[in-house]
């Protein structure tokens, strides 16, 4: 070997195909710390770590072979004590001999392992984030399903309220279709407003008449609204419809009343429904109106002289005590006069004291327009409440 | 589909004879591996060449890590290519874990092959001492894997900032110009992991084909008493020690290599899987 290459500044080493080394430079021998005879004729896998050993048959032996070459292949080379020296090799093959040249990479190495560092650390990174992308593509599909289910239960939801908004309507429709027609004949002129707050209400009157002189007015106002309160409504006017229109004593259709709501809220604390009425029988011929007041706002009534009296409350509220005595009340007019009955919905909304002026100036006007005048007022009155409740009057003329 | 597998697998078929001989590198490079020793047998045989799914010029798309994880999708590779090219009585020669591979293939469908030729092979690289001395610490085999990382810094996709994911990586699609022993650094990883970590040992008795082990002198990768573990668990198997040395006989010394499998072929009288 020439002495500029045995003493250049890089490892130089000659191999055959059977990894025997043929020749190494003087520059190679002192990285490795061996003497030339030591290594000529020895396989290279002598001064190779395990690791390079099997790298040299995987990729150095296949290249150098088939490709006449090899650049910058990143091995370790083994000295003699046993220490690993990172190398960069470069090769060439001529005929069967494939010549080497060796680089220690001392700090280059320790760049590259920094690099390789920062590599893994940017995949671990890479690999959280499309984890945590995988985690949150999860929670969105969660998110997206409930949210169909949703959908699916606010469509059963919208489903059964317009099943159940159509059954009040029929409901209402029911509850109106029992509530009397106008009446007018040579003795009584009658007349009513009924609204309900919700679609059905927990109000109700009712005017039959008894015999050719004898009428029965009634009026009822179930406490509460909606649909408990209207079924109880229309379970007592199923009972007040048949004991009047029978000519049965006020004092016994009170009774019959409240021992029926009794009845329904027995042994039911939570759920009781009282409810106020006024039942007057009015007898045109002896010009006497029997009544009985239990608990509802006072009934008005209103003399050809323009002379204003009210039916006060006479006893408590029906449905609330047990063993209730009922005493009718007893009276007598002449020349006629107007009645006024009204549920607490209707003086909620427009004064009382409002209303009785409206009765007095109407006085001379029928019936029919203080009917409107009495709306026209509610409805004045109705842009300035939020929450109305069930609205009922009823007004009689008795000639 | 026939034509996706032969797409897929870089397949290549020469030759003018019938009886199909199918070559299997090891880890490392592609088919180029076998040119000197395939071109020997064309005009006797039909001469396939393939490489698998991620190495060579395969079609990288078609990798999944998944499937790739251990050395039996590798197997599946070679199941594929028979099925799709309707091998029979085909003579499979493996290099190093190319020879494992085509064992598992010949456990999952031993009707397709007449003969197993192994080169260098190992069932398990990795040291179980006291019994068994693969030639390999984890250490050191982590180290090597070291070193293939080490040798991957030069290539620009080296730094692609993805992973694992094909779909998101079109620049795989670009061959890459490196030499054949090229290949995507991740992919390369995973084989070398699947190769090197794997243990099939116990497989070795369920292969039922007629074998020939070429072992090499003084393989630092796979040793002589590797060599005769394998001739022992392999029922029907015979083992030729090859003057050659190092790892690549195929390489080295292809006319011993030819000679060994030519003789293994003309020795009618073994007994072979489909008599």
């Amino acid at each position: 070997m020439d002495s500029i290459l045995n003493h250049a500044p890089c490892g130089f080493l000659s191999v055959d195909d059977e990894g025997v080394i043929l020749a190494i430079n003087q520059t190679l021998l002192n990285i490795l710390g061996y003497e030339l005879k030591e290594l000529k004729g020895k396989n290279i896998n002598t001064v190779l770590a395990v690791p390079a050993k099997a790298f040299y048959q995987f990729y150095f032996f296949p290249l150098i072979k088939l490709e006449k070459k090899v650049e910058e292949m990143y091995l370790s080379l083994l000295t003699r004590e046993g220490n690993e020296i990172p190398v960069l090799l470069n090769a060439t093959r001529r005929e069967n001999i494939n010549d080497c040249v060796f680089i220690p990479m001392y700090k280059r190495n320790e760049y590259e392992i920094e690099i390789l560092k920062s590599k893994k650390m940017a995949e671990e990174a890479l690999d959280a984030k499309d984890k945590a992308n995988d985690e949150l593509r999860k929670v969105l599909h969660t998110l997206e399903a409930k949210q169909k289910e949703l959908v699916e239960l606010n469509f059963k939801n919208q489903e059964y309220q317009d099943r159940l908004s159509k059954e009040l309507k029929l409901a209402k429709n029911i509850q109106e279709k029992s509530l009397p027609t106008p009446l007018r004949n040579e003795h009584i002129n009658f007349t009513s407003f009924y609204k309900s707050s919700t679609e059905l209400s927990g109000d109700i009157y009712g005017l039959y008449q008894i015999d050719k002189h004898r009428y029965g007015v009634i009026i009822l106002d179930v406490m509460g609204h909606g649909i408990s309160s209207a079924l109880v409504t229309m379970s007592l006017q199923s009972i007040f419809q048949k004991l009047i229109s029978v000519g049965v004593p006020v004092d016994v259709v009170m009774h019959e009343l409240d021992e029926h709501l009794l009845l329904l809220f027995q042994n039911d604390n939570l759920i009781s429904h009282y409810c106020t009425v006024i039942y007057m029988m009015i007898d045109t011929e002896k010009e006497e109106i029997e009544y009985i007041n239990a608990g509802h706002p006072s009934a008005i009534w209103l003399d050809q002289e323009g002379e204003m009296l009210e039916f006060r409350s006479t006893t408590t509220p029906l449905g609330l005590l047990e063993g209730m005595e009922f005493e009718k009340h007893v009276f007598s007019y002449k020349k006629g006069g107007r009645l006024f009955l009204y549920t607490d919905g209707v003086t909620d909304t427009v004064e009382l004291k409002v209303l009785k002026e409206i009765l007095q100036e109407s006085r001379s006007k029928s019936v029919e327009d203080v009917r409107k005048l009495i709306i026209k007022a509610l409805k004045c009155e109705e842009k300035h409440i939020e929450n109305i409740d069930d609205q009922c009057f009823i007004l009689v003329d008795i000639k | 589909m026939t034509q996706n597998i032969i797409y897929r697998n870089n397949v290549k078929i020469s030759g003018n004879g019938k009886q199909p001989i199918l070559f299997a590198n090891g880890f490392g490079c592609d088919q180029t591996m076998w040119r000197s020793v395939a071109k020997d047998f064309e005009e006797d045989y039909q001469v396939i060449l393939f490489d698998y799914v991620g190495s060579g010029k395969s079609d990288i798309q078609a990798y999944d890590s998944n499937r790739y994880k251990d050395l039996s999708g590798y197997a599946q590779d070679v199941i594929d290519i028979c099925e799709a090219l309707d091998l029979k009585d085909v003579i499979f020669v493996g290099h190093s874990v190319g020879s494992m591979i085509g064992a598992l293939a010949s456990i999952v469908e031993p009707e397709r092959f007449e003969r197993l030729i192994l080169v260098g092979p190992s069932p398990c690289y990795l040291n179980d001492p006291p019994n068994y001395i693969g030639g390999f610490t984890r250490e050191e085999l982590l180290g090597l894997i070291d070193m293939m990382e080490r040798n991957y810094i030069g290539w620009a996709k080296f730094f692609a900032p993805t992973v694992m994911n094909n779909s998101d990586r079109p620049e795989l699609t670009e061959e890459l110009e490196e030499s054949f022993c090229s290949t995507d650094p991740i992919i390369a990883r995973q084989f070398a992991l699947a190769t090197f970590f794997a243990d099939n040992r116990g497989d070795l008795s369920k292969v039922s084909v007629p074998s020939l082990i070429l072992q090499c002198s003084q393989d630092v990768i796979a040793s002589y008493e590797v060599g005769q573990y394998v001739h022992q668990q392999l029922h029907n198997s015979i083992f030729t020690l090859m003057k050659a040395t190092g790892h690549c006989p195929h390489l080295s010394h292809p006319d011993e290599t030819i000679s060994h499998i030519r003789q293994f072929l003309n020795n009618k009288t073994i007994p072979t899987g489909a008599d």
